[in-house]
Order: structure tokens, then sequence, then C-alpha cells
């Protein structure tokens, strides 16, 4: 485990410049009586601090484990993955983790859940009730605050866990597919509520989806994957202004080209996987 | 993912739907349909055995339900049954929480530390292949006749329960749970009593709630093996007199004491995970 906090109290030298740096990463699963299997291949990614990066590739094409490594979750079989310039090894406890299913704590009601994170040195007790309330309400879960997660519908579950790794302010947050599963207007809802809560907050998000029009709507650059082993094909930058309208997300500039762009990537890929 | 909001919402059109389905046989029965069937069930029962008891069978053999009421009666108001009563409830009282606590503790520590595991595993699966009530002539030369032998056979046959459930319901764990609460730093006291006990909580209470009865079985069986006071000992004495209807009242007292037990622990059990969804009944429709 790396002792981030520890570290970055010494001068850390071009900490600004790039939150995250993933180094020629690879990483290689090693399944028992089967040939190794390649999940990614030579990836290369900066992240810079306050950015929205979105990662969309086809399933299996290793999104979710490029999340797992930033985490720290398992280590990676080559390269190396810099967080504010230090090595990560072990768990990396200064990002937030958004997993696909919502995970929350079943045992644990809303507002606990979302304050589960706030641990006792860092937030006074006040200081901790204010948190809490503020993420619940910026969620839209006020009055669920004393609900079980097995009394939530899907959307209410997602906002919840999205808030509870807001909540503690890690410098990232990790999103692997947080909308995946859910119905197209409730999606709608939920990208442009964190868009909005992101541009209050800030903080640098990494978001893995499969759904270009999400990857490209809340982006400030596409990191484009392709097929297994996975790799980085492109990444696009989005121009369109903010704050964005989600709801007619289509009409703004600069949309089309960069969701032209994507498209055509994609094209390409799927012609290679039709032979 | 069902929503309370939405689950009310759903209600009408659900029985809507159902109202030209055929109805559940409980539905149409209705709960108090369910009750009269259950207390004819069980007032036909006594009644065939009371009527059969001198009849058509020895009454020395299954004597018979009124006999047995009168001679729980006697037993409790000359006080002996109370004692053995009594004595028998030390045993558990004493051998049950310290039993079920160290098979948690120990499949808790199991599922925490992979060497502890594996060296220690293969042993305790030969030694839980003991048929333990084997094991309690043992107990009562190292313990004595007294309290501590009992003890000593609850304890465990509620150990070996409490460990095996307790260690499945630690690999049955679900990794990301850990995973994300050790990413937002949380770790020790609170990673053990806010994450890993809240989420095998189920596998505790299937563990304490299987091994009462055992718990129970082993104090009897104790005390069938020597002892001078206890409802085991009690029901051995009443047997071999022919005294059949005061083996009953041991049995009943015996039943008494599991559903109480239980239903203590699932009271307990309610209130600690009402977090949880109620599993109902499952349908298979036609």
């Amino acid at each position: 485990m790396p002792d981030l906090a520890q570290t970055s109290s010494e001068p850390a030298p071009s900490r600004t410049e790039f939150v995250i740096r993933v180094e020629n990463v690879s990483k290689v699963f090693h399944t028992p009586g089967q040939t190794n299997l390649g999940a990614l291949t030579d990836i290369e990614l900066d992240v810079r601090p306050g950015e929205f990066v979105t990662v969309v590739g086809p399933s299996g094409c290793g999104k979710s484990t490029l999340l797992k490594l930033i985490a720290g979750f398992s280590p990676a079989s080559a390269g190396r993955i810099l967080f504010q310039g230090e090595e990560v090894r072990g768990l990396n406890t200064e990002v937030g983790y958004v997993p696909q299913e919502s995970k929350l704590f079943p045992w644990l009601t809303v507002e606990e859940n979302v304050g589960f994170g706030l641990d006792s040195k860092r937030f006074s007790r006040a200081d901790r009730e204010r948190q809490v309330s503020q993420f619940i309400n910026l969620a839209g879960l006020a009055g669920f605050e004393k609900y079980y997660p097995s009394q939530l519908s899907g959307g209410m579950s997602k906002r919840a866990s999205i808030v509870r790794a807001l909540a503690y302010e890690p410098p990232v947050i990790l999103m692997d597919e947080p909308f995946g599963p859910l119905d197209a207007q409730t999606r709608m809802v939920l990208q442009d509520e964190l868009l909005k809560i992101w541009e209050q907050k800030r903080q640098t998000i990494v978001f893995v989806t499969h759904d270009l029009v999400e990857a490209v709507a809340l982006a400030d650059r596409v990191v484009v994957m392709t097929h297994r082993p996975g790799k980085i094909k492109d990444i696009i930058n989005v121009t369109m202004a903010r704050p964005r309208n989600i709801f007619e997300i289509h009409r703004q500039e600069g949309f089309d080209e960069a969701y032209g762009r994507l498209w055509n990537i994609f094209r390409h890929e799927l012609n290679i996987g039709a032979h | 993912m069902s929503d309370q909001v939405s689950r009310a919402q759903s209600q009408p059109a659900s029985s809507k739907v159902a109202a030209g389905a055929p109805r559940s046989a409980v539905q149409s029965m209705g709960v108090m349909g369910v009750t009269l069937v259950r207390f004819s069930i069980i007032i036909g029962f006594f009644s065939l055995w009371e009527i059969a008891s001198g009849r058509w069978i020895e009454p020395f053999l299954v004597s018979s339900p009124i006999r047995i009421f009168w001679s729980l009666i006697a037993g409790f108001r000359d006080g002996d049954l109370l004692q053995h009563t009594w004595v028998t409830f030390e045993e558990i009282a004493i051998g049950f929480p310290v039993g079920a606590f160290s098979g948690i503790a120990l499949g808790y520590a199991f599922g925490r530390s992979r060497l502890l595991a594996e060296i220690f595993e293969p042993i305790i699966i030969a030694l839980n292949g003991i048929p333990r009530t084997a094991v309690a002539p043992l107990f009562i030369v190292w313990l004595g006749i007294g309290l501590w032998s009992k003890v000593g056979v609850v304890f465990l046959l509620t150990f070996f329960l409490n460990f095996f459930i307790t260690y499945t319901g630690m690999r049955q764990m679900d990794q990301e749970y850990i995973d994300l609460a050790r990413l937002m730093r949380v770790k020790g006291w609170k990673l053990t009593f806010k994450v890993i006990f809240p989420a095998i909580s189920p596998y505790l209470f299937t563990g304490i709630r299987t091994s009462i009865p055992f718990a129970v079985i082993g104090a009897i069986v104790g005390e069938f093996v020597a002892s001078t006071e206890g409802v085991g000992f009690f029901i051995r004495m009443s047997a071999g007199i022919f005294k059949t209807a005061d083996v009953f009242v041991g049995i009943i007292v015996l039943m008494i004491m599991v559903i109480v037990l239980d239903k203590i622990a699932e009271m307990i059990e309610k209130r600690a995970l009402r977090w949880q969804t109620q599993t109902e009944h499952i349908q298979i429709q036609a």
C-alpha cells in the first residue's frame, strides 16, 4: 500500500502537470490451463488535474482493467502508473471509485454510506454532517437519508454510489460504466447531475463507458480503445463549451465533429470484426 | 432493485392482473384459515393419541397427552423438574455463548489469514470428522461428573458449527466491498466491525440459530453419559422406571427451551439484519 498521504508532503515535482501518468502499461491475466490473456498493451495516458476524461471501447477491451490498475486493485504486468508523481504500488487511497454496480454497503443507510469515507481525523462531527447533507442534496436524495440501499431504485443507488465517492473529496474519481444498466431517461438525468456536480467541485474524473454519445457529451477528452488486447487507438479532444446541456447535446457546437471522428474509428473497428 | 415508491405504484396494477389469475392456496385460505387448519391437525393428533393409549397401545409405551400434562404440572409444582431444567439451562448458558463466540472468532481469523487457513484447515476438518457426542465420556473423565463436562460437550457442538459457517461466510464475501472500504482509507477496527462483520452477519446468524438445537443435544448427551441432575438425567431416570409420561415431560421441556432460545435469536437477528430485503416465499407459477 503506498502511503501517498505521507509522500505528498515532500516536494513533488511536476505534480500539478499530470495527476495520472500511465507509462507503457500492459496487463496480462494468467488463467490456469489456458494461454495468457492480454488485457492491455502499451497504454500511454496522461490526465491533467480537473480534467474529465472518458474511456470508450467495445466490451472486453480492458477499459475496466485500466481503472483497476489506477486504483491499485491489482498491479500492472509491465510499465508503471504514476499518481501525482508517485508510482502506484498497492491500493491508491487518493482516488475514489464508482463501480459498475452501485455496491453501496447494504447494511448502512444512505447517509451512513455517503459519510463512510469521511474519517474522524479529517472531519469533525459537524463538518461531517454538513458534508454528508450537502452531497445528499446534490444527489437529489434529500428525504432518503435513513433508507437502506435495498429500498432504493436503481437510479437512486447510482446517485448515492457516486456521491459516496465524491463526498470525502479524493482528488481523482474513477467511474466504471456507472450508468450502464440504467434506462435512457435516468441515464440522461444522471449525466446532467454528474456534470453539474463536477462543474462545482472540479475533481478529476476518469469515466469508462461503452456509450459513444455519453463519452462525447461528458468529456474534455475521449480515449478510444480497441479490442483485446486493449490498446489506445486515439484520443479525441472535445471542444464543446461548458456548461453543457445534456438533453440537447446533439445541437451543441462541436458535438457532431467529435462524435463523427469517434464513429469513424468504431466503424473501422466493426469492419475488421466482420471479416 | 425495487424502490418503495415504485413498489407502491405497481401494487394496483399487479392486483388487477391477479384478479384473473388463480390465487395461491395461502391467499384463498387467509390467515385465519391457515391457523384453523394447523390447530385442527394438532388437536386431531393429540385426540388420536389419547384414544389409542390404553385401547390399542400399552399406556406405558406411549403414555397419553392428559397424563403427560398432569405430570408436567406435578413436576414443576414439587420443584424437582424446575431444578433439572435450571441445571440444563446453565450448561447451555455457559457452553453455547463461549462455543459460538470462539467458532465465530476462529472462522473470522481463518478468513483473514490465508496462512492460518492453509496450516490448520485439514486439521480442523479431521477433528470435525470425529462424532462429537462420542467424546462426551472423555469429557466426564477429564472434567468430572458435574457442570463442566456438559459445558464441554455443548461447547464442542456449538463451536464447529459456528466456525464452519463463519468461515464459509468469510470466503463468500464480496471482495469489492473490502476494496472500496480500503480505498476510502478504512482499516483496522472500522473495517472489521463496519464492513466485514456486517457483510457476513447473515452467516453468523445462520450459524447461531442452527447451533441452538445442537447445544441442547450436547447438554443432554453429557447428562445421559453421567450426571446426577439435569433434564437428561430426569429423562433417563424416568425411562428406567417406565414413567413414560415423565420422559415426554422432559422432551417437552427441551423442546420449549429450544423454541425460546431460537425466538430470542430470531428477534436479535431481525433487528440486526433489518437492512436486508425480506425474502418472501418463492413462487413458481403455472
